[in-house]
């Protein structure tokens, strides 16, 4: 299943960029992981569907001018709709297109199953990318600066009157390359057969 | 697997990129309206910031109609005027590419909030102009008898340097020479005498 046993981000390691770009707040992480998740759902379908007319020598052409129609098409909706997060964002939405995640699934799923396949194979690897990016936008900004979605969660608590102070290493990128180190570890500790031998 | 012919690929590829081309403008043109507006309302947003009003993005436009009007200088340059003075709209260079900011004075060329944005300045460095704690460096400075400078270790009791970014000295010369084109640009409407080198540093902050 792409969101556990087979998450592109832990087990196949794809899209790291992305994820330790992204994710220092939980809004913009969430913004991110529902633009890869429409894009790669959408360009397995549309390549699924167009895989019997595609010639082999320009498979990769072809795929890259879907995957980059999909990415600018979800970048001018979040510059209409949510201009905040489409700044934070900024290059890394642009990026999606190389991300790892959409031509893989498009070479290794789409190009030879049916289109409903492929669609939920899309929806899953998007999934399993998602979850990486919340727990981490969740977390990095829980502990980065006390906020959730920009609430003030620590501050509520109070924990600030008994000494503690945000852990501002959470908010640079190396942390959240740690994070998901972490997360692998557990995942692989809790996953006997994903260890190698 | 199938071979396809040479015409096919090329007709293919055609299709296929006149198909995404007319998609995408279509959605480019029909959603211009959205996205023209959220650059409005932050630019509008920007100068509010300046004078210490809070906005967000529903209420920017209607309190900018109340506090802030656009007028020009004798000589045509654009500039805003609000109840206590007036904001100079700042353009210039950076590393990358363009960086922009507004700054507000009142009357006698005090400063009274300033605000800064870049397009592609590096994260962290020169980036960091855009962060409130760099604008917030220009408070209480002066911008009158000659322009504000950024300046490693700048002296905090001169009223025209302004501390630079470490590790962002190219964009930190781009603003210094942003406020000197702003400074000649509006050298009009400063009460302050353009004599050069008077006063440097025994103006004391009047804030």
């Amino acid at each position: 299943m792409p969101w556990s046993k087979n998450n592109p981000v832990t087990v196949q390691v794809l899209g790291i960029c992305s994820c330790l770009a992204v994710t220092a707040q939980l809004k913009p992480a969430v913004v991110m992981a529902i633009s890869v998740t429409v894009v790669v759902a959408l360009s397995n379908l549309i390549i699924s569907l167009m895989r019997k007319t595609i010639t082999p020598r320009i498979r990769i052409i072809v795929q890259l001018v879907v995957v980059s129609m999909l990415v600018v098409l979800v970048d001018q909706v979040l510059k209409a709709y949510v201009y905040d997060v489409s700044k934070q964002l900024s290059v890394f939405v642009g990026l999606i297109i190389t991300n790892c995640i959409v031509m893989g699934r498009l070479e290794a799923f789409a190009m030879s199953n049916p289109p409903l396949p492929s669609l939920c194979d899309g929806i899953g690897n998007g999934l399993g990318y998602s979850i990486i990016l919340i727990i981490l936008g969740f977390v990095r900004e829980l502990l980065g600066s006390g906020t959730l979605w920009g609430y003030p969660v620590m501050e509520s608590l109070g924990v600030y009157n008994l000494g503690y102070e945000n852990n501002g290493l959470m908010i640079m990128p190396p942390m959240a390359l740690i994070l998901v180190g972490i997360i692998i570890w557990i995942q692989r500790t809790r996953n006997k057969d994903l260890q190698e031998n | 697997m199938k071979t396809f012919s040479n015409r096919y690929i090329f007709i293919y590829s055609a299709v296929l990129v006149a198909v995404v081309a007319v998609i995408l403008s279509v959605v480019s043109v029909s959603l211009k309206p959205l996205q023209d507006r959220n650059q409005r309302v932050e630019t509008k947003q920007m100068l509010l910031r300046t004078i210490g009003v809070a906005s967000n993005t529903a209420n920017a436009e209607e309190l900018y109609d109340q506090h802030i009007t656009e007028t020009q200088t004798p000589d045509g340059k654009p500039y805003f005027r609000f109840e206590g003075g007036m904001i100079l709209p700042l353009r210039g260079t950076g590393l990358w590419g363009p960086i922009w900011g507004y700054l507000a004075l009142d009357p006698d060329g005090n400063v009274l909030g300033a605000v800064f944005d870049h397009k592609g300045e590096t994260p962290g460095l020169g980036g960091e102009i855009s962060t409130d704690k760099f604008a917030s460096r220009f408070v209480g400075k002066k911008m009158d008898t000659q322009p504000i400078r950024l300046k490693k270790n700048a002296d905090k009791n001169d009223s025209y340097q302004v501390d630079a970014i470490s590790g962002g000295t190219m964009t930190s010369n781009g603003v210094t020479a942003m406020l000197q084109v702003a400074f000649d640009d509006y050298a009009s409407l400063f009460t302050g005498n353009t004599d050069p080198g008077c006063g440097q540093s025994s103006n004391t902050i009047q804030q």
